[in-house]
């Protein structure tokens, strides 16, 4: 039975020093030619499986208990040194960010070849001829010309390809792939996952993929295994969990997790945050009581067995049966009819921004990053704005709040010019929330102080009581406890930061709120209550609300319109049912197909075409 | 949270005492000190110190060529290098400071002008700058100070300026500016305070170097006038008779080891102290 699976972990245990476990009795086989999905939150311990395989966990933690069996050796008795032979001729890996796995120093060739070198590709001849075969093996074009590239020449997608191709090129019987897709763009992302696929039914080679993502998953997998808190809540067959889930955690989720089809619902929100390790350790029965909507009081005590529940199907929960009976909450009265006010705060005719490019000999090139943009955003009006990285969400964000300045048509921005205008009159009514928390508050004030921080330099008349308050009344619509101004941003969870970020933009009541990418960073269930909070917010508060983002289901999710952006010009805008229901500009059809997961709806031949471009 | 046990850094502990213990004798020196440093006792001349054969209790570590007390010129020379040393590196640090604050926020043509004159600057022998600065400008103390700050706040202006570089590409810079601060504002309440703990250890490593182009113009006689007790002069003083008395020697050279180290000690161990990476978890 055993001897069938490529890998098998067995009780594995990762500790701190201290004794308290990252991951506590992991157990995870994969059968040869299997794609097994591990999926949880940030703070759960799925990158540590990876790293336990690779005998790279961090400083400080250790395997405490347990075996891992690759392909009947036990990897954890062997020396370094075998262990190492091992590792990328019959274990192939592939890195998250494919930007910085590779030596910008060193040619796609050198780097490649050097890999080749160590799986024992003896000539230089030989090692290109593998190479060129490889490249064309996972669809890259110009495989000979690719080789003397640099890595900057490459874009993304082209770099994962060309890891990919480098971890199956040894014919490796197990491939770990870390959040492959995670840094690459919507419709780049399904053709990496095909590839991955392609690439594992030639070489039948097990992979185990580890994701946050459900969806991607979903598609992907053969089994799947849900990880909470270092323990394997639910294990079994891909389609099964994430369609019928029967532990709590999986059910909630995907409960949390906005979709592209079906009626528009609320998202579950999951009270409070993962245990962490330490307090795992104090935690007797199951992890997720706290925080879920069907424990009992057996659930505190007795920690429920991993028990099969149907057939392959397992689930570590005393009530698996109750899973079904957890429903979002139920979508208000109020929910759907927000009145528009008639007045419109922000209005774009023949937008355009230009950059002047010097090259070393001083010749001048202009690079037009926007053209010609239209659009307009009413009072009260969500308008999300989707594309991929380089269509130019981030300039037009740029301008609005006047970082940079225009080069074409007019802006006009809560009824004023935004380019004649003195900068002074847009500070209280535009107001910009920024992706990452971590770099958008001083780590050096405290939550107070950065949440007022607004009224500082101009003369509000407020007591330094009155600023207490009001900081307190901020924290307050953003969800926060009031005792938390006296406390750094340090001290914070990501999703508390961010709503530091947005309480702090609402600090002096603006009429047009810019939200980049503010989830993109978060995982699922942080994600969620963010959304949530920002519907919640829509009703109280009057403000426009600009919605940046790459992922069509949030846009989806919270706006009532959006525009498309593709290469620096707006290709299709309207309301967000009728966009994505029925789209009509072809690369917003491929950006709604890519996210709803079909990649039939279009030819392989645009996609080489769109990647080549990048030379 | 994480909870974190770290002991007080060893460097810093070490360092900080007997930097602090320099500065102590610097500051009580006519307390301290047994002798005048200038009074002459012709028959004692290049008196051994205490614990050698022929040494005597009434000159601990003995006297130089024309009878003064060792140690009393030591305890005064303390008063001279501590003087120096903490003038001139804060005078260093402000100028520094200023400018690399001006380049790395501003960048462009400001930036551009700011470095070009760093880089011209540094590409002159440290030493060798202060000596036609001490020629251009005259001896004595205030001279000294000058030519050490006109000289080193290029070393602050550099490491600096990559620092503000930094922390300007954070999005709470972007932020304060989008909410009408100024720029002046900006950089004193949101970049400063950033910048502060690299300010600190720099000006920390900068006395001890202070320290040592205070001893060099002293040696070789362009420092602090001749009525002034500095180290660098004793050890001038004392190479003429160094293989009678080494000890008038030693004993010079060994200060301007001691509080150098001391010094350096003392930064490194105020650098890993101040780091914001271990700084991550701190209470409330």
């Amino acid at each position: 039975m055993t001897e069938r699976n490529i890998l098998h972990i067995r009780d594995l245990d990762i500790s701190l020093g201290t004794g308290d476990k990252i991951l506590n009795g992991v157990d995870l086989a994969i059968a040869p030619g299997k794609i097994l999905g591990v999926i949880g939150e940030s703070g759960a311990g799925k990158s540590m499986i990876g790293s336990a395989i690779a005998d790279t966990l961090p400083v400080g933690l250790a395997i405490s208990r347990g075996s891992i069996e690759f392909d009947g050796l036990t990897l954890t008795d062997m020396t370094a040194k075998t262990r190492r032979d091992l590792l990328g001729r019959d274990i192939g890996f592939i890195p998250q960010e494919p930007m910085t796995a590779l030596n910008p120093t060193l040619t796609i060739g050198q780097q490649v070849g050097r890999h080749l070198a160590r799986i024992g590709i003896g000539s230089a001849r030989k090692r290109e001829q593998r190479a060129i075969e490889l490249f064309t093996e996972v669809g890259l074009n110009r495989p000979g010309e690719l080789l003397k590239n640099y890595t900057h020449q490459l874009s993304g997608g082209m770099l994962q390809r060309v890891l990919i191709a480098m971890a199956f090129a040894s014919n490796p019987r197990l491939v770990i792939a870390d959040e492959p897709t995670t840094a690459l763009d919507v419709t780049v992302q399904l053709k990496v996952i095909d590839l991955i696929a392609k690439m594992r039914e030639a070489h039948n080679t097990s992979v185990l993929f580890i994701t946050h993502d459900l969806q991607l998953a979903a598609e992907v997998c053969d089994d799947v295994a849900v990880l909470y808190a270092g323990q394997i809540v639910e294990r079994g067959e891909a389609r099964s969990i994430i369609n019928e889930p029967r532990h709590p955690y999986s059910r909630c989720l995907n409960l949390a997790t906005p979709n592209l089809a079906g009626p528009k619902t609320r998202l579950m929100i999951l009270p409070k945050a993962m245990p962490s390790p330490l307090e795992r350790t104090a935690m007797a029965g199951c992890k997720f009581t706290p925080r879920c909507p069907i424990a009992g009081d057996l659930c505190i005590g007795t920690p429920p067995p991993l028990s099969e529940i149907s057939a392959g199907h397992r689930s570590a929960c005393h009530w698996p049966e109750r899973t079904e009976t957890i429903t979002p909450p139920p979508l208000k009265a109020d929910d759907e009819n927000t009145v528009l006010g008639a007045d419109l705060v922000m209005k774009a005719t023949g937008l355009g921004k230009a950059y002047r490019q010097h090259d070393w000999l001083g010749r001048v090139r202009r690079v037009e990053a926007l053209r010609g943009l239209d659009f307009e955003v009413r009072e009260r009006e969500f308008v999300g704005i989707v594309g991929e990285s380089g269509s130019g969400k981030s300039t037009l964000t740029k301008l609005i709040v006047g970082l940079e300045d225009i080069t074409a048509g007019v802006l006009d921005v809560v009824g004023m010019d935004r380019a004649t205008t003195p900068r002074e009159r847009f500070f209280d009514r535009v107001q910009l929330v920024f992706q990452d928390p971590q770099s958008a508050l001083n780590p050096r004030r405290r939550i107070g102080s950065l949440v007022t921080q607004s009224l500082e330099c101009r003369g509000s008349g407020l007591s330094a009581s009155a600023r207490k308050q009001l900081a307190k009344d901020l924290l307050a619509k953003v969800m926060l406890p009031p005792d938390m101004i006296d406390r750094f941003p340090d001290q914070l969870s990501g999703g508390q930061k961010q709503r530091v970020n947005i309480a702090r933009a609402l600090c002096s009541n603006p009429r047009l709120l810019i939200a980049d990418e503010i989830v993109s960073g978060l995982d699922v269930s942080v994600q969620a209550q963010i959304l949530e909070l920002l519907r919640e917010l829509r009703k109280q508060a009057s403000f426009s609300l600009l919605l940046i983002s790459h992922d069509l289901a949030v846009v989806r999710h919270i706006c009532d319109r959006t525009l498309v952006m593709y290469r620096g010009e707006i290709v299709e805008q309207g309301p967000v049912e009728d966009i994505f229901t029925n789209p009509q500009h072809a690369y917003t059809k491929k950006l709604v197909a890519a996210a709803r997961g079909n990649s039939g709806l279009y030819a392989d031949a645009t996609e080489q075409e769109a990647e080549n471009e990048a030379f | 949270m994480r909870i974190s046990f770290r002991l007080p850094d060893l460097s810093l502990l070490i360092g900080g005492s007997v930097a602090g213990l320099i500065l102590l004798c610097a500051l009580f020196a006519p307390w301290l000190a047994p002798y005048h440093p200038n009074d002459q006792e012709l028959l004692y001349i290049l008196a051994p110190p205490v614990w050698s054969a022929d040494g005597s209790a009434e000159h601990l570590l003995g006297t130089d060529s024309l009878g003064r007390d060792t140690l009393s010129r030591l305890i005064y020379g303390a008063r001279t290098a501590m003087t120096v040393a903490a003038a001139a590196s804060f005078g260093a640090m402000i100028l520094g400071a200023f400018f690399a604050h001006l380049a790395g926020y501003f960048g462009g043509w400001v930036d551009w002008i700011i470095s070009r004159t760093v880089e011209v600057w540094l590409s002159f022998p440290p030493v060798v700058l202060s000596m036609l600065l001490i020629i251009g400008l005259g001896v004595g103390t205030d001279k000294v100070i000058l030519a050490i700050v006109l000289v080193d706040w290029t070393r602050f202006c550099r490491v600096l300026r990559s620092e503000v570089q930094v922390v300007r590409g954070q999005d709470y810079v972007a932020f304060a500016r989008l909410i009408g601060f100024s720029h002046a504002r900006v950089i004193v309440k949101e970049i400063l305070p950033a910048t502060l703990p690299m300010l600190i250890t720099l000006l920390s490593l900068q006395m001890g170097i202070s320290v040592v182009v205070e001893a060099i113009l002293s040696f070789v006689g362009m420092g602090v006038p001749s009525d002034v007790p500095a180290w660098g002069q004793m050890i001038a003083d004392a190479r003429i008779d160094m293989y009678d008395a080494p000890w008038g020697l030693a004993l010079p050279i060994f200060a301007i080891f001691v509080t150098v180290l001391s010094f350096n000690l003392f930064g490194d161990g105020l650098r890993r102290t101040l780091d914001p990476r271990h700084t991550a978890n701190r209470g409330a």
